[in-house]
């Protein structure tokens, strides 16, 4: 495959992550807006926009491309919005990417928005589970967190793992999530506090699950010769990869892989040159404790079934021997489904560009993104490097 | 009737519905149209007994609109005898992890709006 351009991350920007009052086009917007302006670029000078977004219809408003492009004052251009679950945010920026590096378009605004808090967790959960392989598992009961305590449930049988050591994982991000101003739960825990909180789908307890959040994040996407142009910070995209994984967990060979990771991200060592040894820090989709566990391992940080002994040595710490999801991650920024996988791209623009205050990666030059979808069906791995 | 209807009617009678390849022999739950080994269309139906050994399970506290009357209830992974292939389903009454340690034999008994049943041996 030949690339025709080089693509880099001009801009970058996000809405406080948590329970917002405005509306779904407002916050879509106002994250569009603060990664142009980071940018500093013009909204004329955006070719077209990509939207990632699951449940517009919870807030009245989906097809929200051309509500975007129009409060832009460009609405003559054309717009896509895409969804593939909580992954949708990574694989709209794939898509993105994918058209700048084939040079269709010189410069992008790739945006990502989730408003659902309105709706109660009944609704979300309820809905949520519609991301599921429906017939075999939302059909019968479960939930998302259901599905991961499921994973969870064979990580404990098979592993030399605890309910504590899923704990260790809350409390980590946390402390990252403390050091992040716009994350939606900024509160230190321990360990007991998460042992001791309601289960919600045994082994998982409301400590170990990411919060329903709304929240929007976006940012510019352009050839490398529109970015030397242009001036300012940004930083290239070296890896991508994508990768699928049987939609419901029944049809998987082993209950404690996610395969579409290890697709994704082989596929993306591999276009950037690079191995695991040589990425400073990584956002991975840390859903639920457990798929934090569980991705460190198939992104091949560390081997099968290690992945918990890591997190008890406090490896994956901020600034530690890799650090993961220093800004908080989904446990503690929060989780706005169509926005994730976006948001992750901030994070990394931001600790790249020296705009990451107190929770900097020391000396971090190449960051990754790991964002998918369900239980992990769909996925997409990206790797950054600065300039 | 769609393979999802036959499969429905099959798990009322307590019984699985699967579907094997004619050229290379694969397994399959009946809602594959292509062999996942191979890429063959020809399939010929097996009907499995629907015992096993829960492979994984989650007790749900928590639960999605229409099933807050079953709470706490189990979401069970069955791992099918005599064969690769696991089903996912609804099992009732389960309220502590001591009442479904991994291994337990479990069988699938019925359909409804819970989706398929499955109930311990």
């Amino acid at each position: 495959m030949t690339l025709v351009e080089k693509v880099c991350v001009l801009g970058a920007g996000s809405t406080k992550y948590g329970k917002l009052a405005e509306s779904i086009a407002d916050i879509t917007t106002q994250a569009s807006v603060s990664a142009i302006e980071s940018a500093g670029i013009d909204p004329k000078d955006i070719k077209a926009s990509y939207i990632s977004n699951v449940f517009g219809v919870a807030d009245k408003q989906v097809h929200l491309g051309p509500v975007l492009m129009s409060r832009l004052g460009i609405p003559d251009k054309p717009s896509l919005t895409i969804e593939s679950a909580c992954g949708s945010g990574s694989v709209s920026f794939r898509e993105a990417y994918a058209n700048v590096a084939a040079g269709f378009y010189d410069c992008l605004v790739v945006t990502g928005v989730e408003k659902v808090t309105h709706t109660g967790t009944e609704w979300t959960t309820t809905y949520f589970a519609y991301c599921s392989d429906f017939f075999y598992e939302g059909q019968a009961g479960a939930s998302f967190p259901g599905l991961f305590a499921s994973m969870a449930r064979a990580y404990l049988t098979e592993f030399d793992a605890t309910e504590e050591d899923f704990a260790r994982v809350a409390v980590k991000n946390h402390e990252n999530g403390i050091l992040n101003p716009k994350a939606h739960i900024q509160k230190k825990i321990t360990i007991d506090d998460v042992m001791n909180s309601p289960v919600v789908a045994s082994p998982l307890k409301l400590y170990d699950c990411c919060p329903f959040s709304d929240g929007a994040s976006s940012v510019i996407l352009c050839s490398e010769k529109f970015a030397k142009e242009n001036g300012g910070n940004y930083i290239e995209v070296i890896g991508s990869g994508r990768g699928g994984s049987p939609a419901a967990l029944q049809g998987r060979e082993h209950l404690t892989t996610i395969p579409s990771t290890k697709i994704a991200s082989e596929a993306a060592y591999k276009m950037a040159g690079i191995t695991t040894k040589d990425i400073d820090f990584a956002e991975v989709h840390d859903c639920f404790t457990i798929a934090e566990i569980i991705d460190t391992e198939d992104l091949g940080f560390f081997e099968k079934g290690k992945g918990v002994q890591a997190v008890r040595e406090g490896r994956t710490r901020l600034n530690a021997d890799i650090s993961i999801n220093p800004s908080g991650g989904l446990k503690s920024k929060g989780h706005p489904i169509g926005a994730t996988g976006v948001g992750q791209v901030v994070e990394v623009f931001d600790q790249l560009t020296g705009n990451a205050g107190e929770r900097t990666v020391k000396d971090a030059k190449i960051g990754l993104t790991h964002n998918f979808g369900a239980t992990g069906a769909s996925c997409a791995v990206h790797i950054f490097q600065s300039v | 009737m769609s393979v999802e209807e036959q499969l429905i009617e099959y798990a009322k009678q307590g019984k699985l519905l699967t579907h094997k390849c004619t050229d290379c022999g694969y397994l399959h739950l009946s809602t594959a149209y292509y062999c996942l080994k191979c890429g063959s269309k020809g399939f010929e139906d097996v009907l499995l007994e629907g015992t096993g050994v829960i492979a994984t399970y989650t007790i749900i506290t928590v639960a999605p609109a229409g099933f807050e009357k079953y709470t706490p209830y189990a979401f069970v992974v069955l791992q099918l005898d005599d064969t690769h292939l696991r089903i996912s389903g609804f099992m009732a009454g389960i309220a502590s992890p001591a009442d479904l340690p991994v291994g337990t034999r479990a069988k699938i008994t019925g359909f409804d709006d819970r989706g398929i049943i499955i109930e311990k041996q």
